[in-house]
């Protein structure tokens, strides 16, 4: 049964997602060509009139990525509480499956959709920057074998020993931050629709409420977090040391993760209560 | 002694909140299989809280309510077909799709019945929900609840709205479709329309139960329609 949940919670989804996609792909297409037309060959006039399109375009595409990302997790939440606290729920909730396989499969395609989303915005970025490369390249203004072969092994001993971890360490350890934040991220927004049903006359202004007084909260565990990290500049500043980058920034963010796993796991929990204890449908 | 189909036992569901509103008060109540029964009452009397928590749609505060045996779950969402008060489909689906998704989630659910049904209709299965009449929506429901062969229908206040001739083809629809070892279980206060159908009547005023008999006995004993009985027990 989680199988099929999933199924039609996709097919729901698919829609307005896709809308988005398409969105920020003409954005991407359109920033791209944009680029594709700077050519120093031309007169001034035209080079101008390329550049400022460009540079409007590229601020389109990050007003766009920005909309996206903000637009997934609202019509994740929009779709959640229609299909869970509206009408829609009359059938949603006479399923014969489980509450658990309710919110599991709500919960896991919502995070699949978001992940997918983020996906897709790093692959533009990475067309648009590839796009930018190349044509640089076949104009002449850049030429790769200008780099020295050993530019990326200092350049890499220079990252390991200001930020105290290796080039591909950080980037993976940032990864899994990124990863593990967003999932965190859907099941409580997810949660905060389910604590807003608390406001029986105001729904939706509660589960608004809901997730800003949340995000004040995470905040400002996010600057307790801190304390960590000002403790260990100062202590080296007294004691006239360099510290690696990374030892001063880690415990902070592993503070403010595991924070968020914690309100995940309640998120969670509140979403079966809500559903199971407290479920009361107009 | 048959185990009753549905049971509730010192069921009670409080409001929290002004008043502390008692929607459904200490009730006991046994239904059979194998029969229609209207369950009837003014506006705000407790029909819906009470089907509500047949369904698990709603937590009891006290009490507790059984069908098959079962409290409210996954076993009794298998057996229950509910139709709400309310259209509860989405509305950017097709027709074809809302059959799909029963076939999906209920192993009891026939397609070709509710085929049948749409072309005795006319209604087109690949309409979306969101470009037909009301009434229209009404019926694709009904059409789906009782497509499926469960043991316990519940149709709340299922011909509430729909102009004579759609009350005519709901009505005929209910009769027609339902398992003769299932009961049928419909919410209404609009009696004269349904009472012919029905073989039992429980009367809810207050959130209590005020009397669950035959129609037979009603009839006989009284020798009053149950129309009539209504207005007499209701009378402001």
């Amino acid at each position: 049964m989680l199988g099929k949940l999933m199924k039609y919670e996709w097919k729901g989804l698919k829609k307005p997602l896709s809308i988005l996609l398409l969105v920020l792909l003409g954005i991407t297409l359109l920033t791209g060509i944009l680029i594709l037309t700077i050519n120093p060959k031309y007169d001034d006039v035209a080079v101008g009139f390329s550049v400022v399109f460009t540079i409007i375009s590229v601020f389109l595409y990050y007003f766009g990525i920005i909309a996206c990302s903000i637009g997934t997790m609202l019509i994740i939440a929009i779709r959640f509480y229609k299909t869970c606290y509206t009408d829609e729920a009359y059938l949603t909730h006479t399923l014969p499956v489980s509450t658990k396989q309710l919110v599991a499969a709500k919960t896991i395609t919502a995070v699949l959709c978001h992940l997918f989303m983020m996906l897709f915005i790093f692959l533009t970025a990475f067309l648009l920057v590839g796009v930018f490369v190349t044509h640089m390249i076949n104009l002449g203004e850049f030429d790769m074998s200008d780099i020295p072969a050993h530019f990326f092994s200092e350049m890499s001993d220079e990252f390991k020993s200001e930020f105290g971890i290796g080039f591909i360490g950080y980037l993976a350890y940032i990864g899994i931050y990124s990863l593990i934040s967003s999932i965190c991220g859907i099941i409580m927004v997810l949660g905060c629709v389910s604590l807003g049903q608390l406001y029986t006359k105001h729904r939706i202004l509660g589960a608004i409420i809901a997730y800003f007084a949340l995000t004040m909260i995470m905040q400002f565990v996010t600057y307790l977090g801190m304390i960590p990290m000002y403790g260990k500049l100062f202590a080296a500043e007294f004691a006239g040391e360099s510290i690696p980058m990374f030892s001063v920034l880690q415990p902070t963010l592993t503070i403010t993760l595991v924070f968020s796993i914690i309100i995940a796991i309640v998120m969670y929990f509140i979403n079966l209560h809500m559903m199971t204890k407290r479920l009361n449908l107009e | 002694m048959e185990e009753p189909l549905l049971q509730t036992i010192d069921l009670c569901k409080q409001y929290k909140g002004a008043g502390n509103y008692m929607a459904v008060y200490h009730m006991n109540l046994s239904i059979p299989r194998g029969k229609i029964i209207g369950l009837l009452g003014p506006n705000g009397c407790g029909k819906t809280t009470l089907i509500k928590m047949i369904n698990g749609l709603l937590t009891p505060s006290c009490g507790c309510v059984t069908v098959n045996g079962y409290a409210p779950g996954v076993e009794t969402k298998k057996v229950i077909s509910y139709l709400p008060e309310r259209t509860y489909l989405q509305s950017n689906m097709r027709i074809r799709e809302m059959v799909d998704y029963f076939q999906d989630f209920y192993e009891d659910f026939s397609p070709e019945r509710a085929y049948n049904m749409f072309a005795s209709l006319g209604i087109d299965p690949e309409a979306r929900l969101k470009t037909l009449s009301k009434g229209t929506k009404e019926k694709v429901q009904l059409i789906l609840v009782m497509s499926r062969q469960a043991d316990l229908y519940i149709l709340d206040e299922p011909i509430a709205g729909v102009d004579p001739a759609a009350r005519d083809y709901i009505l005929r629809t209910i009769i027609t479709n339902y398992n003769e070892n299932a009961t049928i279980l419909l919410s209404t206060h609009l009696i004269s329309d349904i009472e012919n159908i029905l073989d039992e009547v429980i009367f809810m005023k207050n959130g209590s139960l005020v009397l669950h008999t035959s129609v037979e006995a009603i009839r006989e004993k009284l020798g009053k329609s149950i129309d009539a009985y209504f207005r007499e027990v209701y009378a402001c």
